[in-house]
């Protein structure tokens, strides 16, 4: 019996272990009436809890993300076409002009880094700096380095997130790598909050995978309001403010969500699509030309194939 | 040619039995030999001769074509090597070498020891060389090739040259033999001869050369590279192999340069690193960095980044026996005091950042957004290299503003797009892109931008811009290339970008 409770012990401690490294809260079924450990796993639980988060102003959407944006640590984002490339760069540009935001409230000038590499700038295009300074982006404090490989990029990144100058460091890489896989995320999301700042890993035309990302966004292009005139109205057949589909695939905290957000490049801040057109745009969700989506993964087995995809072996004779 | 086929060591051990070798080149539309070694001039062949009748001479030789580019590379690898004795090392023509040793003497044991230094280890690494010092590089010039004094003192340069061949006096072929024609055979005669009648006959350029030769007239040296302002070196008694071991030294030497650095008050921005390998070869390491620096760590981080990246290139052999740290580029560095606000100066680690990336990737690796005053999309921003750190760390300058409907995304090169449009000169109505059909339900525009005839030529079509959104919301960037009727019959139109 003695043994058994030795046991539990050691399970709970792991247990424990296990959600301080997440940096969430442990999970409510365990019970907690255990004294701290002397090994001290426990000691900087009330650090961890309040996280430092950047709330984004849109009330479902902090619910989900417990508060808002981590400040520093790894956020995933990737979009599953390469045409819906726009959309999602348009989402990491947005976060990125928040952290600056965030960043010059404090008084620092900081710059945003975003480390490419050369595939997925020739596939999605380059970031154009008119636009992204109309985008709200502050595009003087803006380094921009087109890596050749994922792990030149890798290197760049890291050595990125030792030097604390970065409002915040956007990695844009193209598919799934092998060389880019969980554990390098890991290691990513580590340096990411020792050096306190927020990496944004933008995966182009990716699959889901896992990682130790906080969050996953998956951004999908939504069609954006209309132009709205002086006296209340709104200019018919006018392309507005950029609107973006979000789901939340994957978060520590509740289960996933599915918003549709609009950006304002003036106030530098999302605001929620009104009712009325959320309703029309979950109902109207079916592409009329829909295209076999092809993730640009590269040397990595996919899982398991659906059935009937294999329709004869090879001779074996 | 010899050490790569007896090896590095052949003058030491000796010549290995083989027939005399010789080079041949194409002078005049025939072969004739160009270079000959010892055995070869022993047996009584001389330059200028026809390969032919060389072979008749003697069958066994041993022909091989000449390669002047290799020569020439030989020749600067050697003058890198000499590097250890002087800074300033200039190129004489296709063999020769001058290096200025004033005030270098003495750390090499004196004139003397200088020169049997650097003839017994040139003959370690199987090089036949001869050379003299003397006061004036048209003397050492004429005794190295034509005499055998080593060391020549400024009085004694008459005596030298009296008995010397008027061809040790660096004149071209044809003056030389004139003057042996009349009778003027040795440097000699020409001393005592009255100098009117020689420039009235023979030029100009026989009295200067005879001048340079005696030290009475100047003859300016210009050497191949320019002497740094800051540089230290080390001179190993045991070769170094480990990458680890070249950067601690570089530390030391760095701290070395520091010093001299701080008493002038600059910083550098252009360093290399000299590794002299024991086989005589020299490899040359540059770093640049950011922003001015003196400080010894930061610049042996520098070789660090620079040595990953060079790795495969630096084969260190048997060892590197000299290291030199040399600063090639200075600037004024205002040493800075730290403040009490509390507030780190947060351009120091950018800098440092800068320079890790830069040593591994190149200088232009990290780009900073440039605007230009353009109409044209692909001109009016871009990407340059990043030159100066503090423009991305200070507040901006109240900067121009764009019109709004910029993509977010640009393509490099537009991407042509099948599109159809409901009347010629309006937007789009679907188009097909990237072997997909889109079909635009809202579409901005046009955006007339006209080219720049100033740089593109009058004829240069106009292009209409859209903004289209097709109908799960994706905003495309699209042009029409040429007004209708006006400048071309069917317009092509093109994808230039994505928006958000």
């Amino acid at each position: 019996m003695a043994e058994n409770a030795v046991q539990r012990q050691t399970i709970l401690s792991l247990r424990e272990t296990i959600a301080r490294i997440e940096n969430g809260c442990p999970p409510p079924a365990m019970p907690t009436t255990r004294e701290p450990d002397p090994a001290g796993f426990r000691r900087d639980r009330e650090g961890a809890s309040h996280r430092k988060a950047l709330p984004l102003g849109i009330p479902p959407l902090d619910g989900v993300l417990r508060g808002g944006l981590p400040l520093q640590g790894l956020t995933e984002i990737r979009n599953a076409e390469t045409r819906d490339a726009g959309a999602a760069a348009g989402f990491v540009t947005a976060l990125a002009v928040l952290y600056q935001q965030e960043r010059k409230s404090k008084g620092h000038l900081a710059p945003v880094l975003w480390i490419s590499q050369g595939l997925a700038a020739r596939e999605a295009g380059h970031p154009y700096a008119p636009g992204l300074k109309s985008f709200g982006l502050d595009a003087e404090h803006f380094l921009f380095v087109s890596a050749r490989t994922v792990k030149d990029a890798l290197w760049i990144t890291e050595t990125a997130l030792s030097v604390p100058v970065f409002a915040a460091i956007i990695l844009e890489i193209r598919g799934n790598p092998t060389s880019l896989a969980l554990s390098e995320s890991r290691r990513l999301h580590v340096k990411a909050r020792a050096g306190k700042v927020p990496l944004l890993l933008f995966r182009q035309a990716g699959e889901e995978e896992a990682s130790s990302a906080f969050f996953r966004f998956r951004i999908r292009p939504a069609p954006t309001g209309e132009r709205p005139l002086p006296d209340g109205s709104v200019l018919c057949g006018s392309i507005g403010h950029p609107a973006f589909h979000l789901l939340v695939e994957k978060s520590r905290f509740q289960a996933s969500a599915d918003i549709f957000l609009e950006w304002n490049p003036h106030d530098r801040r999302f605001y929620p699509i009104d009712e009325r057109r959320n309703a029309a745009l979950q109902t109207n969700d079916q592409p009329e030309n829909p295209v076999d989506p092809l993730s640009a993964s590269a040397g990595r087995s996919r899982g398991a194939q659906p059935l009937g995809r294999l329709l004869a072996f090879a001779r074996a004779s | 040619m010899a050490r790569s086929r007896w090896g590095a060591s052949w003058l030491s051990r000796g010549r290995p039995d083989h027939p005399p070798v010789v080079f041949a080149a194409k002078i005049d539309n025939a072969m004739r030999l160009v270079a000959l070694d010892a055995l070869a001039e022993r047996i009584g062949l001389k330059r200028g001769q026809g390969a032919a009748e060389a072979r008749a001479m003697c069958p066994s030789l041993d022909m091989i074509a000449a390669d002047p580019a290799a020569d020439q590379a030989f020749l600067e690898a050697l003058a890198d090597w000499c590097d250890r004795y002087t800074p300033l090392v200039a190129l004489d023509g296709k063999d020769g070498l001058f290096l200025d040793i004033t005030g270098c003497a003495h750390l090499h044991g004196g004139e003397k020891g200088l020169v049997s230094d650097v003839l017994s280890r040139l003959f370690a690494l199987g090089v036949e060389a001869r050379a003299t010092v003397s006061s004036s590089a048209g003397l050492s010039w004429a005794a190295a090739r034509y005499g055998h004094a080593h060391v020549i003192a400024p009085e004694e340069a008459d005596r030298v040259l009296a008995p010397l061949p008027v061809a040790a006096l660096r004149l071209p072929e044809e003056a030389a033999a004139a003057l042996e024609r009349v009778g003027l055979k040795e440097i000699g005669d020409l001393l005592e001869a009255p100098r009117a009648p020689l420039a009235r006959r023979f030029g100009s350029l026989l009295l200067l050369r005879l001048d340079q030769a005696r030290g009475q007239a100047d003859e300016p040296l210009s050497p191949r590279l320019p002497v740094p302002s800051f540089s230290a070196e080390r001179r190993l008694a045991e070769p170094l192999i480990d990458e680890e071991h070249i950067l601690e030294l570089t530390r030391h030497l760095a701290k070395d340069v520091r010093s001299s650095l701080e008493r002038q008050g600059e910083g550098g921005r252009l360093f290399e690193l000299l590794l002299f390998r024991v086989d005589g070869r020299v490899f040359r390491v540059k770093a640049h960095a950011a922003v001015a620096l003196n400080d010894a760590e930061r610049i042996a981080a520098l070789f660090r980044e620079r040595l990953q990246a060079v790795h495969d290139d630096l084969d260190a052999g048997y060892g590197f026996e000299i290291l030199r740290l040399a600063v090639l580029r200075s600037e004024r560095l205002d040493p800075a005091q730290q403040d009490f606000s509390g507030v780190p100066d947060e351009s120091q680690p950018l800098a440092a950042f800068v320079d890790k990336v830069s040593a591994r990737f190149g200088p232009d690796c990290l780009m900073q957004a440039a605007f230009a005053e353009s109409h044209l999309p692909e001109r009016a921003g871009g990407f340059v290299p990043l030159r100066n750190i503090a423009a991305v760390m200070d507040a901006p300058a109240e900067g121009k503003t764009f019109p709004e409907n910029r993509p977010l995304r640009i393509f490099a090169h537009p991407e042509p797009v099948e599109a159809t449009a409901e009347v010629p000169e309006g937007a789009p109505r679907s188009f097909n892109w990237r072997k997909t059909r889109y079909r635009v339900t809202r579409a901005e525009g046009p955006d007339r931008i006209a080219a720049e005839w100033w740089v593109d030529g009058e004829d240069h079509p106009t292009r209409d811009y859209f903004r289209v959104e097709d109908q799960e919301g994706r905003r495309f960037w699209l042009f029409r290339e040429g007004l209708y009727e006006r400048e071309v019959t069917s317009a092509r139109w093109f994808m230039h970008g994505v928006f958000a």
